[in-house]
Order: C-alpha cells, then structure tokens, then sequence
C-alpha cells in the first residue's frame, strides 16, 4: 500500500464514522500472522482431527478411537502418565512451596540471588537437564559411588530407566514454574495483615497456616495445574532417563508414528490430550484472572 | 513476620537451600565433567582436560549441526518477529470484534503441548510434500516462536504511550509512517529481547525437530540421539557450550529488557 492511498484514506476516514470502516492497513499488518498461524497450526491440527474421525473412506466413524479406548496396552500408558504427572505435580508442590517462601524471607540481595538462579536453571536446555541425571544416578555416577563408599550397598542402585528416574528429572525440569509465579503470590500478600494477626496475639503457627498460606493457595493450584499440564506432554525426559523401557503419552506418539505408522491412532491420543489439555489450562486461565 | 531466628526458621532454610541445590545439580555437575580427562563419566573429574572440545570441534557431524541450527534459529526467530510485532502492535491499537479469539488462536501454538503441534506438522507436512526439508523445519520453527514474540511486544507496545502516536498523526504522518518511523524504532530493544528469546528457543528446540526435520541434523536433535544411544563424554562438552550460550543469551536479553516491561511478560 503506497503512502498516497494512507494518507487518501486516512483524510477520507477522519469524516466517515470511526468505528465501522475497514482498517486495511491494520488488516494487512496482522494477515502474516494470521495465515501462518492457520496454515501451520490450524490446518494441521484440524487435519489432526479429521484423520481420528474419519476412517479409510472418509467417512465419519469412532473405529479408531475404540480401539483406542480398548486397548488395555494404550490405556496402561494414559493412567501411568496420569499417575506420573501426578506425582511429579505434587513433589514439584512439596519441594516449591518452602522455597518459594524462603526466597520471600531473605533481604534484598540474597534474594535476587536466588530467584536468579531458579531463572538461570530455567534456561538451560531441557536436554542438558536431563542429560545430568545420568551422570548422577547412572550406575557409575555420583549417588551410587556415593552409597557404594559409604558401604550402604555393593551393588549400584538402579535409579535409573524405571519410573524414579523420570520423577526426579521431570520435576527438576518444572521445578521453575512452580517456584516463579508462587514467589510472586507471596511477595504481594499484604504484610499488614500478618502484623494485625500478630498483635492480636496469634501464634506463628497459626498467622502462616490461617493467613498467609490460604492466601496463596489460588497461585498454588494454578501453578499445580500448569506443572501438571506440561507433564502430560513431556517427551525427553522419559525417553532419555526411561530408557524406553517406561513409556509416557509423547513416547507412545512417538511410535506410533515413526515406528508403526499408526497415523489414526496417534491422531486419537493427539485430540484426547489436548481435550484433556485445555480443559485443564480454561481452569487455570481462570484461577490466575480471578486472583491476580 | 519477624522474630527470633527458631528452629522452625533453621529448617526452612535447610530445606529450601536443600531444594535450590537440586534444581541447580545438573548444571553444577555437568559443567566441571567436560573438563575431565577421564575416558568414562566419573564424578569428581580425576584430571583436567579439553579431550573433549576437542573431540567436538574436530567432529564434522557436530560441526554441520551447529550450523543447521544457527541458520535455522536465525530464519524462524527473524520471521516470527516480524510476524509477531506487526500482529501485536494491531492486537493492542486496534479494536475489532474477534480480537480476543485471534489473539488466543496466536497463543496456542504455545499451550498445545508440543507433542501434538509435532504429529500433526508430521502428518500434514507429509502429505503436503514438506516433511523433511528445510522450509517444512523453519514453517515448524516459525509457528513455536510466534506466541512469544506476540506476548513480549503486545506488552511493549501496550507501555508504549498512545499520545506520542496521535501528537504524530496529528503532524501529518500516515499510518505507515507513524509505524516505521515512531512505533518500531521505540520498540526496538523489546524486540530484540524478543529476538534472543525465540532464538535460543529454537535453538534448544528438540520435539517438533525430530518429527519433521527428516535428514536434517540440529544440535539438539544429534545430542538426544546419542543419549538415547548411550553415554559418550562428548556431549558434556555440548551440554557445557549450550549452557554457556543460553546464559549468555539470557544476560543480552535481560541488558536490553532492562527498561522495558519483558520481565512481566516472561514469569
């Protein structure tokens, strides 16, 4: 669009109504995103959908998602990456929660220190993270050298390629995005209202369990609800600390497309975690509005 | 909450220092194990040594990753910025129904778990002919990369003050020029934090690669290979270097975000 037809146009629009007139400029800034977006990602997952309701004709059929629905195979990997998620969600609670609170209680600079380091660990890759904990728990690696000094055991633990190996990564890797947004929480709880408590007499146990900590619940749980999220996608962490021997929801995708090219199958699962996904995020979404 | 330092106060802190270590763990142990001259993973290194840079940089293997990832980082980062501003700049001035439903079509690429934007890119591009080639991985790229870019500049653009642009319009300037000449060059170090961002995503970026890339070797994608084949001490050398560069990163990022609202939008 040429400057003359802007300035054209917008000498024209100064006298026509405001509101109701077509911006083409503005049109025509936000059509690169919008076409990629629904070429890249629209049309595909759309595709997606299409090839886990159809069946070989095109015609709508529910065959694929039976059998998905009844195979006991299938089904094993679903409630054990439920389980995990769990799990991992949480530990990541349990482990983040004191910290987040004692980040809160330091002074200024030890503080930015240590949210400085969450961050730190934030951006290393997850594939580094991941790596690690072979090195540590592997046979060889520091914790069994560890007990087999201490003469705890002779043989090497296996910590390692079975379901403790992908808790411990996966929470290391999501640790982070627990941690964050609580120390937001805490650090905008009014402090007034612990000093009220405190004048009135009530003792430290009870300011923190009565006060402080039923204030930041709702950060909790929409925290809890993103770490739970984002495990059910995980991918590397039990493919590489799993071994391939404890498969989660991405693995089986995984093989279902580059090992049995079972296209319709792994459109299935695609659709149920993302069902499952964004149920999941509406209810985060509106904790964080509700609350912040 | 203060008082007298209590046992309660003591193991608060032994614990949560307890926690702070074990999320650091990883990278405090695989850093000094690619200086070690040991042929096998042992902790501590018994000896210093750069056997393992070495090993590396003399690999053309991962020479030609290092490559493929730094052009294929370059052009999705480049184009999603691009992509993202204009869109986040008509997200936050303009003002049109479906706004909202727009903006959270541009959002999902990065609620989606990243798992299901990899098989369905697979089996889209598969029968479109992209998967595998370059274009297809810097499409798949692009798409990740956008929702960041929109949520860094719609926060930049939305502190940037609206008068400044009517005192503009109100000169004469067109539209046009009120964008290229008033709004960009303001936004620039959002957009370049914007930039760094998206560029060490796509650079660490290992899910959506594996699905579409076909031959094409990237860093990440070489180095979860060899994991999953097994422990060669070589990749503490690339776990290290990557280590290196996204720290790095992160400090550019945080020296140009230093004005600007990016820290909100990030956490």
């Amino acid at each position: 669009m040429s400057d003359a037809s802007l300035a054209a146009r917008g000498a024209a629009a100064d006298a026509a109504a405001p509101r109701r007139r077509i911006r083409w400029d503005l049109i025509l800034l936000i059509a690169p995103l919008a076409i990629a977006t629904a070429v890249i990602f629209d049309i595909p997952l759309l595709n997606t959908a299409y090839w886990a309701v159809t069946d070989e004709t095109g015609a709508l059929s529910g065959q694929y998602f039976r059998e998905f629905a009844e195979s006991a195979a299938y089904m094993r990997i679903i409630w054990r990456t439920l389980l995990i998620s769990l799990e991992v969600t949480v530990i990541t609670m349990l482990l983040g929660y004191p910290l987040a609170y004692w980040a809160t209680r330091l002074t200024m600079r030890p503080r930015m220190i240590v949210l400085g380091l969450v961050v730190m660990t934030f951006w290393v890759s997850i594939l580094v993270r991941t790596y690690a904990w072979i090195v540590i728990l592997g046979n060889g690696g520091l914790v069994n050298r560890g007990l087999q000094w201490t003469g705890l055991t002779s043989k090497p633990v296996q910590f390692l390629y079975n379901e403790f190996g992908i808790v411990v990564g996966m929470t290391n890797v999501l640790l982070p995005f627990l941690v964050l947004p609580l120390f937001a929480a805490m650090i905008r709880v009014d402090q007034r209202l612990l000093q009220v408590a405190e004048t009135l007499g009530a003792s430290r146990f009870r300011i923190f369990w009565q006060i402080f900590f039923p204030l930041t619940v709702p950060t909790l749980a929409a925290s809890a609800i993103l770490v739970f999220i984002l495990s059910l996608g995980f991918y590397i962490t039990p493919a590489v600390l799993g071994g391939g021997r404890v498969p989660l929801i991405a693995n089986m995708m995984d093989l279902l497309i580059n090992r049995f090219a079972r296209w319709e199958i792994a459109a299935v699962v695609s659709i149920v975690l993302m069902v499952i996904t964004l149920s999941l995020y509406a209810v985060y979404q509106r904790l964080r509005e509700r609350y912040q | 909450m203060s008082g007298p330092s209590r046992l309660s106060d003591v193991a608060l802190a032994a614990f949560a220092m307890l926690v702070l270590i074990f999320l650091l763990l990883p990278v405090l142990i695989v850093a000094p194990m690619s200086f070690s001259d040991a042929k096998s993973l042992e902790f501590p290194p018994p000896g210093f040594s750069l056997r393992w840079y070495q090993n590396l940089l003399g690999n053309p293997i991962w020479i030609d990753a290092g490559k493929n990832s730094i052009v294929l980082a370059t052009f999705s980062s480049t184009i999603a910025l691009i992509c993202g501003t204009l869109a986040a700049y008509v997200l936050v001035r303009g003002d049109f129904r479906g706004r909202r439903a727009l903006e959270a079509n541009f959002m999902a690429p990065m609620i989606v778990p990243s798992i299901i934007v990899a098989v369905s890119l697979y089996i889209f591009f598969a029968r479109t002919g992209l998967l595998g080639t370059f274009f297809g991985l810097v499409l798949g790229h692009t798409i990740l990369a956008t929702p960041y870019v929109v949520l860094i500049m719609q926060a930049a653009i939305r502190s940037f003050d609206i008068r400044i642009e009517q005192v503009a319009a109100t000169l004469g300037a067109s539209q046009w020029q009120i964008l290229t000449r008033v709004v960009l060059p303001n936004l620039a170090p959002s957009a370049a934090a914007a930039w760094i961002f998206t560029f060490v995503m796509s650079f660490d970026e290992v899910v959506v690669t594996m699905f579409i890339s076909g031959t094409y070797m990237t860093i990440p994608k070489r180095m979860f290979a060899e994991l999953l084949l097994q422990v060669n001490p070589t990749i503490t050398a690339v776990a290290t270097l990557l280590i290196a560069f996204n720290l790095l990163a992160l400090a550019l990022l945080l020296l140009f975000s230093r004005r600007t609202t990016l820290s909100q939008g990030l956490t």
